[in-house]
This record gives structure tokens, sequence and C-alpha cells, in this order.
């Protein structure tokens, strides 16, 4: 952790460094500048352009930009910055009127996501690997239904003899084998739903036969599959899902900024 | 019911000839030939017969004027006898890449790079014409049912390129077979008749122990021609003259363990998964006497110590590397205090090694090393079972679990491994359009493969340090990029056998079906798909690098060579 430590020391003393000579400025400058807010305005733009070319610069992989990581960390703490500059932009007052307040609605909700992903790439990996049974996104649907297959043939299938087994897979097993189950439960760590179902099973069990236990010993293994399926499901949903909302937020954050500086120079005679 | 049971024969050595069309005719005509009939064939064991030696491990092949026999770079398991005619060795300078079925190297120029932007709009591994055509100065035919790639200008191969003459009995490839270290140089048939005698590995191993005049033959080959030039590479011999150099290169011994096709052995045991390091062939046995020192001239071994019943892995040590020299040392420095070899080394896959025996050691090789350069005297020689391991271990670096996992699956042999880290992974798959995005849309890798705790191989290309994926290549469509080193494909000269496919044991390497640039797929005359080979290439042509690296913002994606495993803990602990 010693590189990552690093990182985090020099950005975040960049950024503290930053915020401060920014605040010093607006404090010594503010009043005296006739054209402050153009200044701020146009700095605040550079920077959200910058923010938003890393999103070009994964797209031109094949082009030497320099490394990814990089980029991420400039477009961490460079995000942090843009805040404060959107602060000294609006002078750290309310916007005013209903297109400022979209821009700025706006541009909350980008930054927001943008924390929460950061929140959530820093957080949910290591989730995943603790809980182990790596598995790629794309092939979740087919291990599900494979699961759901193989646990069918156990309980109800033509050499199923069991009417509780089968009972049992009809009435609790079917539904949770054949979708995504328990999303929110899985993000918030919850095994409530999993420990249940065992209960039940555990249940059956205790009172079952010898064959009955043999298949209800390797239902409890599905179903501990199919949890982890659910599990993996959810997390790594969780990771791609935030940037489906951060990156369309921030072009439409671009395009009213685009009209934002066109209204401002059609409404002030231009740059002085 | 009665479990069923299927009774099979033993697989035996010589199940699968080398040619199963040599006949008794062939192998007597062997051996009424030199070397062979000078050969006493009392002196090999029932077992192991000097005719069927020559009729398992042989085969006779004939080749027309200007075809490439060996190609410098490839790697093979075979050695040659020239038995009638003659062949050509290219001495210097080597073929250009193009007439050996390689591809230039080179970096994209500035177009290439930019049409990146829209070529990813191409259909799945769609290839230009230009790309399919191969060098107008090489042709390809179909003779005996193997592929022959020939020389189609020679007089001017000839006018360039200072070449010599090999005429019937001279011997060639032996060193490269037995050490399984790359061919040295291009040999070409040079005349139309050329009629030689192709050994693989294991013949030419049995050859040499039960023929003392054959045997000596190679040692002495390979101490004129390898010998002298690794010892001086070689760090704890920099200090001797070359007469003291001339003694250890005279008191060395040659030895190889394992199986030369492991990768095979190991693919089939993987899948049953049963891979046991307890059958691995034992090199030194902890508690033994310290006898020599062993440098690993190719391949793999595994530093292991005793445990409870069996035996846990302490590190793996790869090709330039010594075994037991701190014992050596200790014995020469303390001599009221000697010690046995501390530790056990077993062979992983394929292993070539050379031992110095510890009499030269002491006598020519450490009153050499300044004190420095000695390593310090085993204090705690480990007797019992629960005395810690050394630091400098590997196993106390990245721990136990970890490397197990490494050399079970033997990833030590990449250079380049794709080593993920999954507590910093997102899974957002930047890696994997990154790789597309510069391969014209074709991801050349799976970013999945087998883990253990924080730390994932992904199922790409890493580049071998023995890449077994180079043997058998018949057009060398597969090889090693000149520059760095990399193993790449050609698939203007890749003729879809699958060899490279089915040798590699990571299963890193994928057959496709080709298409031209319109996206219609190519078929031959019988409308047969034309497929080829496909792998990762560390982005060999692009600039800065493996772009799956570069593209990963969390920094949990990289490519390592794993025979190196401070970077490993380095980059764990980073």
């Amino acid at each position: 952790m010693i590189r990552f430590r690093r990182q985090f020391i020099i950005g975040m003393l960049a950024l503290v460094a930053a915020t401060i000579g920014v605040l010093w400025l607006h404090c010594k400058f503010h009043r005296l500048l006739p054209d402050y807010s153009f200044l701020t305005g146009w700095g605040l733009f550079a920077s959200m352009l910058v923010l938003t070319f890393y999103n070009a610069r994964k797209k031109l992989s094949f082009l030497p930009l320099g490394n990814s990581e990089l980029w991420l960390q400039i477009h961490i703490y460079l995000g942090f910055f843009t805040v404060v500059l959107f602060a000294v932009h609006l002078n750290f007052r309310l916007p005013q009127g209903w297109f400022d307040w979209i821009l700025a609605t706006l541009f909350a909700l980008v930054s927001a996501s943008g924390v929460v992903g950061l929140f959530l790439s820093r957080f949910l990996p290591r989730r995943l690997a603790t809980r182990g049974g790596e598995v790629l996104f794309e092939k979740i649907p087919a291990l599900r239904h494979a699961l759901r297959d193989e646990a069918e043939e156990l309980s109800v299938g033509p050499d199923a003899k069991s009417p509780v087994v089968g009972e049992f897979y009809t009435r609790r097993l079917a539904s949770f084998l054949s979708a995504p189950q328990n999303t929110w439960r899985h993000l918030v760590e919850s095994r409530r739903f999993l420990n249940a179902l065992l209960a039940e099973v555990e249940d059956l069990r205790r009172t079952g036969s010898e064959s009955e236990r043999t298949a209800l010993d390797k239902l409890a293994v599905l179903i501990r599959q199919k949890d982890t399926l659910d599990y993996h499901r959810a997390l790594q949903l969780a990771l791609k899902i935030w940037l489906f909302v951060h990156i369309p937020l921030t072009y439409g954050l671009l395009i009213f900024t685009a009209a934002h500086i066109v209204f401002v120079f059609g409404f002030s005679g231009g740059a002085r | 019911m009665a479990a069923l049971q299927t009774i099979l024969e033993r697989p035996q050595r010589w199940d699968v000839a080398f040619d199963p069309n040599m006949d008794d005719a062939a192998v007597d005509r062997l051996l009424a030939t030199a070397p062979f009939s000078s050969m006493q064939a009392d002196k090999f064991p029932k077992r192991t017969p000097l005719r069927e030696i020559l009729r398992n491990d042989a085969r006779i092949l004939r080749f027309r004027k200007g075809e490439i026999i060996v190609r410098q770079g490839d790697y093979g398991t075979s050695a040659f006898l020239i038995l009638n005619g003659a062949a050509r060795v290219v001495l210097k300078p080597d073929l250009p890449p193009a007439l050996l079925g390689r591809r230039a190297t080179g970096k994209k120029g500035i177009w290439r790079t930019l049409a990146q932007i829209w070529n990813g709009w191409r259909p799945p591994e769609s290839i230009s014409n230009e790309r399919l055509t191969p060098d107008a100065g090489l042709g390809a035919r179909q003779d005996e049912a193997e592929v022959r790639v020939f020389l189609q200008d020679l007089p001017r191969v000839l006018d360039q390129h200072r070449t010599e003459q090999m005429k019937s009995g001279d011997f060639f490839g032996e060193i490269a077979a037995l050490s399984r270290m790359p061919r040295t140089s291009t040999i070409f048939a040079d005349s139309d008749d050329a009629e030689l005698l192709e050994i693989r590995w294991q013949g030419l191993r049995d050859l040499m122990k039960y023929d003392d005049a054959l045997r000596s033959h190679i040692n002495q080959i390979y101490k004129e021609r390898a010998l002298a030039s690794y010892l001086r590479a070689t760090p704890i011999f920099q200090h001797l003259d070359k007469a003291q150099l001339d003694r250890v290169a005279e008191a060395v011994e040659f030895a190889t363990f394992g199986d030369y096709d492991w990768s095979g052995e190991y693919k089939r045991l993987a899948q049953a998964g049963s891979v046991r390091p307890e059958k691995e062939p034992v090199i030194i046995n902890e508690g033994d006497y310290p006898n020599g020192i062993v440098l690993l001239r190719a391949g793999f071994a595994r530093v292991c110590q005793k445990a409870g019943g069996g035996e846990r892995t302490l590190n793996y040590i790869g090709a330039g590397q010594i075994f037991g020299l701190a014992e050596i040392a200790h014995n020469w420095r303390a001599k009221d205090k000697p010690i046995d070899y501390q530790y056990s080394l077993r062979a992983i896959g394929y292993t070539h090694l050379l031992i110095i025996p510890t009499r030269v050691m002491e006598e020519v090789v450490l009153p050499s090393m300044p004190k420095s350069e000695l390593p310090s005297l085993v204090e705690s020689p480990q007797k019992t079972d629960d005395l810690p391991p050394p630091e400098s271990v590997a196993r106390d670096k990245i721990g136990g679990e970890v490397l197990e996992f490494l050399t079970e699956n033997r990833f030590f042999n990449g250079t380049a491994t794709m080593v993920i880290d999954l507590d910093r992974c997102t899974r957002c798959d930047d890696c994997v359009r990154a790789c597309a995005s510069t391969h014209d849309n074709n991801p050349r890798f799976l970013r999945h493969g087998p883990s253990a705790g924080r730390l994932m191989i992904a199922n790409a290309c890493m580049h071998c340090a023995d890449p077994v994926c180079m043997i058998g290549c018949p057009t060398g469509a597969i090889h090693r990029e000149s520059f760095a080193g990399q193993v790449v494909i050609n698939p203007a000269t890749c003729i879809g056998c699958k060899s490279c496919f089915n040798n590699c044991p990571y299963d890193a390497i994928r057959m496709v079906e080709v298409r031209d640039e319109a996206g219609e797929f190519l078929v031959d005359q019988e409308s047969k798909p034309i497929t080829k080979a496909t792998k990762c290439d560390l982005c060999v042509e692009n600039w800065g690098g493996p772009a799956c690296q570069r593209a990963c913002p969390h920094g949990a994606l990289t490519r390592m060579n794993l025979n190196n495993l401070d970077a490993l803990t380095r980059w764990l602990k980073k």
C-alpha cells in the first residue's frame, strides 16, 4: 500500500494547496477585477474539459496518452478541485434563475455520482475478492441456468423420488434459482435470506430419509453457489451502473455549460 | 450393479513411434552407417536397444535444395544427422525475419496508429491481404504430409550471407534439442537429394547415455560452442581467468531431469486435477552431502523443505540461478562445522542443468570470490521441521498459498504474465476494451483465470521463458520478436495447424476463422474456413507498451515476469 498511500498524500496535499491558493486569490481579487467571473468561468470550464477528456482517453487506448491510473488520479483530485472552482465561480452564493439551477443541479449530480463511484470502486472489489467464486458478469445468467437445471433435475426430474424435496423446490427454490435475487441485501452484506433458506433445508434434512438427506445436501451446495452468483451480480452491477449515471450527466452538463457560455457572451457583449 | 472397469494396457514409451513407417530395411541401413555402425549394441539395455531407439525415435526426411530444415531462434526437440547430400548453415548475417516466416519488427507509424480509430468498426478477425501475404522470397510446398518452406531466391541468399556447407555424417541441432535453447542458426538443404535423419530428444538422450563416443562428442561440442560463453556470463565466475575458467568448464557435468514434453503431460494432469509435486523428479535431496553447485541452464526447479509428512515449497528457481552455493561456501569456510544440503531441489517440467563439483568450487571458484560476494555462513542448519525458513525465501514474501498456486500452475514460466489484484480490480473491463481497440476490435485475452486469494492470473499469453508453443511450428509463424523477445504469430505464414494451440499448457492461444476486409469468411479450395492462431502479442507494434496494463484505472493489472518474486511482492505491497 506504500505507493497508493503516497499517491493519496501527494494528491491531497496538491488539492489542499490548490484550494488554499484559489481561495486566497478569490479573497484578494474578486472585488478588484472587473472580469473576475469570466476568469473563474473559463477556469472552471477548462477543468471540466480535462475531466471529460478522461473518457476519451479510455477510448483512445492505442495512443500513448499516459496510463489510465495517472489519469484517474488527476480526474479524482481535479474533480474535487472543480467543486471548489464551482463554488468560487458562484461566489459562494446560490444560483439565480431556472437555467442556473439546472446547471448547478447537474454539476452537483455529476460530482456526487463521481464520489459514489469512487467509494464503490475502492470498497466493493475487496468484498468480491474476499467472497471468492470469481465470475465474469456476462457469464452469470448461463451459470444460473445451469444451477437451476441441476437443482430441478435433483428435485423434480425423472429420477427424483421425494415429494418433500420436490415440494420444497417448487415452493422455495424455483423462483430463487430462476432470477437474480437479494441485490440490495448483498449490497449491504446481509445474509439473512441465505441463512433462512439453509435453515429450512436443515429442518427438512433432520426428518428426511437417507436419499432425501443426500438430495438436500446437494441442494444446499447449489443454494450457496446461487447466492454467491447473486452476490457477484449485485456488487459487479453496482460497480458498473454508477457510470451509467455519471457519464450521461457529464455530457448533459457540458451541453448546458456550452449554452451557459453562449448566453453569457450573448448578453454581455463578449469577453472583455 | 457391478462397477464397470476398463482394462487398458499401460502406455509405453514407444507406443507412438516418431515415424510409423520406419521399417527394418531403413533401420538396417542406419545401423550400417556411422556413427551407429560403431556403436556397441550390447551396451544398450534390453528395454531400450539401439535398434528400437532408431526405429521409434528417429525418422528419415528428404529435403529439396533451398528447403529450410531448422530456423535460427526456433525451439526444437530433435537433432539431425545428414545421411546423404548436403545442408548449408547461415553464419552471418542472419536471414531477415521475413525469410524465416516471421513478421518484420517495428512499431506502427502515425497513420496506422490513428487508423485504429476507425478500424475498430471492422468485422471481427478481418485481416488485410497485405498481412496475409508471406514474403515473396519464401515459398511453401506440401511434402510427404508435411509443409516445407523454401527459399525462393537461393543464389541471392548465398550472395548476401556468409554460409558454410555441411556434408553427410555431420550432426546438428543437438544442443538446442538437449538444452531446450533456441536454435542458433538457420540451416537449409543444399542439394536436391538431401537425406537427413531426425532423432527426437528422447532417442538422442539414450544414445548419449549408452554410447561413450557420442556422449563425449556432444559434450565436447557443448563445451566448445555454448559453455564457455555461458560460464563467462555467470556472476560467480567473473573473477576467474581463462585458465581457471577452462578448468571449471572441463569439470562441468551436464544433466537433464523431468519430461521434455512436460506441457502435454501437465495439461492432461491439470485437467484431471492431479498435479502432484511429489511426482517431480528429485535433483538434490535435503540432507545429502553437498557434492556440487547446480546451475540451471534451462527450465525450472522447485526448492522445497521437509514439513510434516511431505514437503513445502520455499521458492522456485529458473534459468541462470544457482542452488547449493551457500552450503558449499559454508563448508569451505567453516570446515569444522560442515552442513548438508539444507533444502531439496525438484525438477518442474523439464530442467537442464550444469553441476560444478565441490572440489572445483573449493579449489578454483570460491578462492577467487571477494568476501563480500560469498554467501554468509549458515547459522542455524534446519534439521527439524519446526524451524522457520530463512527470511529470504519466497514463501515469506508472498505467502505459502500464493507460492504454491504459482508453482502448481507453473506460472513462473511467464515473463509477461497478466496478474490482476482482485482487491483493486473493479471488473470494469477497460483492459479488455483497450486490448480490442489496439487489435482492430479483437480482444486477445480473457479477463478471467485461476486465482488464489487476491491474485488472479488472467487467460493471456504469458510470453513464456520456456515457450512450448513454439515447438513444432512447421512454418516458423510463431516466433520470438528479435528485439524484446515477445512471442508473436505471423498471420501470413500461420497455416492453422493448431500445433501451438495444442502445445500451450495455459490455453492462451485461440484458433479463429478469419475474414477479409469486407467481413466475408476466407475459405480454401474445398470451402473449408481458413483458421489462424491468435494470442496476446504484448502490443508489440504499439507505442507505450501493453494497452491492458496502461488502461487499468486502478493499477490492478500488470504484466510481470513471475520468475522475479521480488517484483511481485513489491507490486502486491504497493
